[in-house]
């Protein structure tokens, strides 16, 4: 790995200035899993001059609950939000999300805030400099996005524009689902973002010296029905090929409410509103799950090699709809 | 089985157990040197590309950087199948071919060394499908190959190595077959072996002409054997082999990785050391070879094979070492796994632009049965057979004979496995779960199991040449000189036991030499599970020539004849007169005696291994589980239970069982690269999803050496892929053609979603 | 272009000049810098053990965190050394396969004794890093099932197909000596 300068930050606005100063040549590192990934690969058009370590300032792992608001430090480990009791009852989707990502090796380093600001899983995106890369594409800023013509497998099957990277976050799925708001600290104090609204097409809103701080459940989301599914190749290691969490409120059988969020299909976690709006008001039942699925996937433009996906995306859909879970490594 | 040894067949722990659970077992790059330099390698972005200027002046002023080699100052080495490919060439051939070699003394600046060099290519277009290869006006790889076609002889097995597969005459064959299938099978999504320690070497380059390597090999003399003929019989060459953290036959190609470390070692004058990155692993070193046949296949109702004619293609990416020597133990391979008179088969070997293709265990027949067993089984369908009677019917039996890889015919001595085969049928519960062809085994709501057979062998088991000395020492010891090194198979431990076994001696008074070829004689080493047969016959020959000298030694000290003498626990005494008997120290004083064994190829044996699998589908998202798996097998002796086991259960890994299911090498046709040159993208089996494995090994004695036992540990992964795709098949009621059965194909099979 | 930072901010980059950590049992203090013996801010746990200190039982094979080999216990939990920067190990407890058993009677640990005893690889590239997993979760769970061996293990490849062994080692163990042998 390349050199850098080496910073530990003991405050959030130490950091936040340590990232301004910087001007976007300086990296945050949690867990390190992905970034480390992204620096030995050497992949990106400007190496960062430094690296700021936030696992220094104290606090920003914990978990705690109250004025019915279950909040999450951006610190917090995978392995901690996989096996805490409270998350665990309350919000089992996002137990269950942290705990389906990559191997116990990971989770004890990887922190819930690095998973969402994960850099996209896209081969060509990561192509590495030791095998003759990096190769430019339209998300480093040069030309046109390889995938279209490539190997597109694994790419987005929804809302792709110009880029067809996917955003493979478990977490953010899940989070999505729980309709958690994120709290970004900045020089100029914190802001609060629904993670939906966090994602962009090529990223996300933070800014060059913004970082995440925490992340917040409301009550109202943790007495719903949650379910996550995510379709993988291998149990562990593997990231979603498509993944879906969703919150869905139910009285005598019949749906009152619906949050269903999938991933690993486009740039963003995708909100499926129109298979929401198909099952709230009707009582659960194949049928209806099945339609929700269909409109779900309805505007659905595969690329050459990921049509499967769309199948797939479905029927994760209409088994997480109707509780479903056979066979998928739940 | 004989019960009465006192350790073949016996559980007993490996000889290096206790360095490699404390880590302390030296892997090439855990050996500590001084004055050590790195070496790097700048990699092509192009797949095919000239070099027209290399500008590395400022890597050059670099501090830190002893050396850089281009093709305009690097050695002219050459190697491979025809002797053409050179370690740095003016033109590239894949995306990360090799463009300059760096020596530094660290590996950042090394690294940083590499980023700063700068080239100029003209870059060229590139090929990456087999058959647009070979048309007219297709890029041309090498001006001395036309057409991309490789020649297919392969000097390293004789004079008339096996090039293709015909005898008999296939017309009448076909005229009395019942049924004739005809069509088109490919493996050819190039799985990696992916041994957890990438290639690596260490060398040390002393002018005038010597040259000391260490090597991450199992064929530490097959090695030196090779980098004479790269350096020339001038340069004294000697190969240290240490423990080898997996090869699975791949390891054996590392000449490029040692002839980097050379070259910079003599452009410096200090040890240089060459560990590839997994990524260059992943796509820069060596894949199974890409395989797609087309054939017609005649049978007749009982099951008999009347005729094969086919045309077979063979990708062995940017250049060839050892794919003419698959092709033709393959070839030789497809004649034992079926009896069939009439043969018209015919490969060619292209040249594409894409890493290489070469040495993995299976060494070509599994890539040829990926494509030959389905072809067979649409015969089978036809003519509404079983597979499990049809591939036990026509396996080699005793007295049945086949062309092997030198040319030669040679008439089977073995086993008939005919019972292990059935054994491994009842264990697998085959007459149950067959159900028909295309006809799933079980329904359970969106999934569907179903069953699939598959078969491999091979006659290498008793392939070239083996030499050991055994030594005796006064103080009741005894010590191996083998060059053998340990790869996973336990081999090391194996020579101890056997050598033990001839000399009744505790097994710590057994030891045997650091693999070197400055100390060790000539051996050709673990490949084509000849350990068992070839390394050890020359392990136990060579005891027993100890044996012999050391009692012709004794006896006229104890005024008897050799034969009235025994020995144990370093002990001879006269039979049956236990109390007249001298330790070895007495007899031997300040003496060692040196016995000599030698090992000449045997190609008359060949080991069997039929593979079962059951899989389930979940036909909505086209997953595709691996439930079960029986193997069964026949070695005439068990040397090492745990070991044979491990080695067996390895069917699943090393591209093997699993390049049906999930691995491959994804290379993009449209930039040439290789994608997934990661442990993330490349997918392996976990811990997560192990199928129970049963292994049915029975031990009906072979005439191969005195305890009667045959290797096996190669070919485990073989019956595997196609065994996986007839189940796949079957359970979802079509026939996939490719390999892996992904998602994305079970589906598209389906009918789910369009194909591309 | 050369960043320009304060003058404060550089100074905290200076400031952690000096690593303090434990390595199996063993206090070490390691000076940040670019000099033979120095670690380099992006010098990963891995690297730091095997180059600069010497423990090369730890082995890197993919370098990438998806293959287990260079695992190691920090704070008794299994990690993958190749992702961890040294100079973020600060004040960090950590054993690596070198701290195991006692390596001047040459006792092994129980568990390691254990993998001899079951021939539980093969190659043994990985074994090291197998074990440190292993341990890991007997360190925490002394009478695992099947499945959370697995579990416990599914980030630690094994190309050989040494699994079924590994976890007939693991349970042999851990009903052995129920793990706490610390």
């Amino acid at each position: 790995m390349r050199t850098f300068t080496h910073i530990n930050a003991h405050t959030v606005n130490e950091a936040c200035e340590l990232l301004g100063q910087y001007r976007g040549k300086a990296r945050l590192n949690a867990g390190g899993t992905d970034l480390l990934a992204m620096l030995k690969g050497d992949i990106w058009p400007e190496y960062p001059e430094a690296v700021i370590n936030v696992k220094t300032i104290p606090g920003l792992d914990s978990i705690t609950e109250n004025d019915n608001v279950l909040k999450i430090g951006a610190l917090a480990l995978l392995s901690d939000v996989a096996k805490s009791p409270t998350i665990k009852e309350k919000c089992g989707v996002l137990a269950k999300a942290a705990l389906s990502v990559g191997s116990p090796l990971i989770r004890n380093v990887a922190t819930i805030g690095g998973n969402l600001c994960q850099a996209p899983r896209c081969w060509y995106y990561r192509y590495p400099r030791r095998l003759g890369g990096p190769l430019p594409c339209l998300r480093k800023g040069t030309g046109p996005c390889l995938a279209v013509k490539g190997d597109n497998r694994y790419h987005a099957i929804l809302e792709g524009k110009g880029c067809f990277a996917v955003c493979t976050s478990d977490i953010a799925v899940a989070l999505a689902a729980l309709d958690a708001k994120i709290t970004i600290a900045g020089p100029k104090g914190e802001r609060s973002i629904s993670v939906v609204d966090f994602f962009q097409p090529l990223g996300n809103t933070l800014k060059i010296d913004e970082m995440i701080k925490d992340f917040q459940i409301p009550a109202t989301m943790l007495s719903m029905e949650q379910r996550f599914l995510k379709f993988t190749l291998r149990k562990p290691i593997d990231f979603a090929i498509v993944s879906v969490a969703a919150s869905i409120g139910l009285n005598n059988g019949v749906c009152t409410d619906a949050r269903i969020i999938l991933g690993a299909v486009a740039p963003m976690p995708f909100r499926a509103k129109a298979a929401e709006e198909k099952i709230v008001g009707q009582p659960i039942s194949d049928n209806v799950a099945a339609e929700a699925a269909e409109k779900a996937l309805a505007n659905a433009k595969p690329l050459s090699m990921n049509a499967y996906k769309v199948e797939i995306a479905k029927t994760l859909v209409r088994r997480a709809i109707k509780g479903s879970t056979a066979g998928l490594g739940e | 089985m004989i019960d009465s040894y006192r350790y073949i067949g016996k559980e007993t722990p490996r000889r290096d157990g206790a360095e490699v659970v404390t880590g302390s077992a030296e892997y090439v790059d855990d050996i500590r040197f001084t004055n050590l330099l790195y070496g790097e390698v700048l990699r092509s972005p192009h797949p095919h590309a000239r070099i027209k200027q290399i500008e590395k002046s400022k890597a050059e002023v670099l501090g830190g950087v002893e050396a850089i080699l281009t093709w305009e100052n690097v050695p002219d080495w050459k190697f491979g199948t025809p002797t053409i490919f050179r370690i740095l060439d003016r033109k590239v051939r894949f995306v990360g071919d090799a463009v300059a070699i760096i020596a530094a003394r660290t590996k950042d600046i090394a690294r940083e060394a590499a980023r700063l060099i700068e080239v100029e290519y003209e870059v060229l277009p590139p090929v990456f499908d087999m058959e647009a290869a070979m048309k007219p006006g297709a890029p041309q790889l090498y001006e001395e190959l036309p057409g991309n076609k490789l020649p297919l002889y392969a000097p390293v097995l004789g004079p008339k190595s096996l090039t293709e597969i015909v005898m008999g005459d296939v017309e009448k064959g076909f005229a009395e077959a019942d049924v004739i299938a005809e069509g088109t099978f490919g493996y050819e999504n190039i799985p990696n072996p992916l041994p957890p320690e990438p290639p690596s070497a260490v060398a040390l380059w002393q002018e005038p002409n010597k040259v000391t390597v260490w090597v991450s090999n199992q064929q530490v003399w097959l090695n030196r054997k090779i980098l004479s003929e790269i350096f020339g019989d001038n340069v004294e060459v000697r190969a240290i082999g240490g423990p080898c953290g997996g090869s699975y036959g791949s390891k054996v190609m590392s000449w490029q990785v040692q002839c980097y470390a050379a070259a910079l070692s003599k452009a410096t004058g200090k040890p240089v050391k060459v560990c590839f990155s997994k990524e260059e692993h992943l796509a820069a070193f060596v894949l199974r070879p890409e395989t797609r046949i087309h054939a017609r296949v005649g049978m007749k109702k009982d099951g008999t094979v009347t005729a094969i004619s086919g045309k077979w293609l063979l990708g062995t990416g940017y250049y060839s070492m050892t794919t003419q020597a698959q092709l033709s133990v393959g070839a030789g391979e497809a004649q034992i796994a079926v009896r069939c008179a009439n043969w018209d088969v015919k490969p060619t070997i292209v040249c594409t632009n894409r890493n290489a293709s070469g040495i993995v265990r299976g060494f070509g027949g599994q890539e040829l049965k990926c494509a030959l067993i389905p072809l067979l089984s649409l015969a089978m369908e036809k003519a509404d057979l079983d597979p499990f009677e049809v591939l036990k019917k026509n396996y080699l039996k005793p007295g049945d004979g086949y062309y092997w890889r030198d040319g030669n015919w040679y008439s089977y001595r073995g086993v008939d496995y005919t019972k292990a085969m059935e054994k491994g049928a009842q264990t697998f519960g085959w007459k149950a779960k067959w159900k028909g062809w295309l006809k799933p085994t079980a329904l359970n709501g969106t999934k569907r199991t179903g069953v699939g057979v598959g078969i491999h062998g091979n006659a290498d088991i008793g392939e070239d040449v083996s030499e050991a000395y055994v030594r005796l020492d006064p103080e009741g010891r005894a010590v191996i000189y083998s060059s053998v090194t340990e790869h996973g198979t336990g081999q090391r431990s194996n020579c101890i036991k056997v050598v033990a076994e001839v000399l009744q001696l505790p097994l710590e008074a057994v030891s045997i030499t650091p693999s070197d070829t400055l100390i060790t004689p000539v051996e050709w080493g673990p490949a084509g599970s000849r350990g068992t047969y070839a390394i050890l016959s020359a392990a136990i020959a060579a005891a027993e020539d100890a044996k012999q000298k050391l009692l012709q030694f004794t006896a006229p000290l104890l005024g008897v004849g050799m034969g009235d003498l025994e020995t144990e626990d370093g002990f001879i005494w006269v039979k049956n007169r236990p109390d007249n008997r001298i330790t070895w120290k007495d007899a031997l004083e300040l003496r060692t005696v040196l016995g000599h064994g030698r090992f000449n190829p045997d190609y008359s044996f060949a080991n069997c291994m039929m593979s079962f699998v059951e899989v389930e589908v979940d036909t909505e998202t086209g997953k595709v589980t691996l439930l079960r798996v029986v193997n069964a097998t026949d070695v005439g002796q068990i040397i090492d239970p745990p070991g044979i086991r491990g080695q067996l259960n390895g069917c699943l890994g090393t591209a093997g069982i699993d390049s049906a299911l999930f691995e491959e090498t994804v290379l993009d046709r449209a930039t040439g690269c290789v994608l997934n040159a990661n442990m993330i993208d490349y997918k392996w089996r976990t811990f997560s999803e192990l199928p129970p494995i049963d292994n049915v090994i029975m031990e009906t004695p072979f005439p191969s050496h005195r305890f009667g036992a045959v290797g096996i540990g190669e070919v485990a992964t073989s019956p595997g892929p196609s065994a996986v795709l007839m189940a796949t098949s079957n359970a979802i009621g079509v026939w996939l053609h490719e390999y892996p059965v992904t998602p994305q194909r079970v589906l598209e099979a389906l009918g789910k979603v369009g194909s591309k | 272009m050369e960043v320009k930072v304060n003058e404060q901010t550089r100074k905290k980059s200076e400031e952690d000049k000096h690593i303090s950590l434990v390595i199996n049992g063993n206090q070490y203090s390691l000076e940040v810098g670019y000099g033979s013996y120095q670690v380099k801010p992006s010098d990963t746990l891995a690297y730091t053990l095997r180059e600069t200190l010497g423990l090369t039982g730890t082995k890197v094979s993919c370098d990438d965190g998806a293959c287990g080999s260079c695992t190691v216990l920090m704070s008794s939990k299994a990690v993958p050394s190749c992702m961890i920067l040294t100079v973020e190990c600060a004040g960090k407890d950590i054993t690596t396969i070198e701290g195991l058993g006692d390596p001047k009677t040459g006792t092994l640990d129980p568990l390691q004794q254990s993998f001899v005893d079951h021939t539980a690889f093969q190659c043994g590239f990985c074994t090291p890093g197998m074990i440190m997993s292993a341990k890991a979760l007997l360190n925490e769970n002394p009478h695992p099932t099947e499945e959370e061996i697995k579990e416990a293990l599914s980030g630690n490849f094994c190309r050989c197909i040494s699994h079924y062994q590994v976890l007939e080692a693991v349970l042999a163990a851990s009903e052995k000596d129920g793990g706490d042998n610390d």
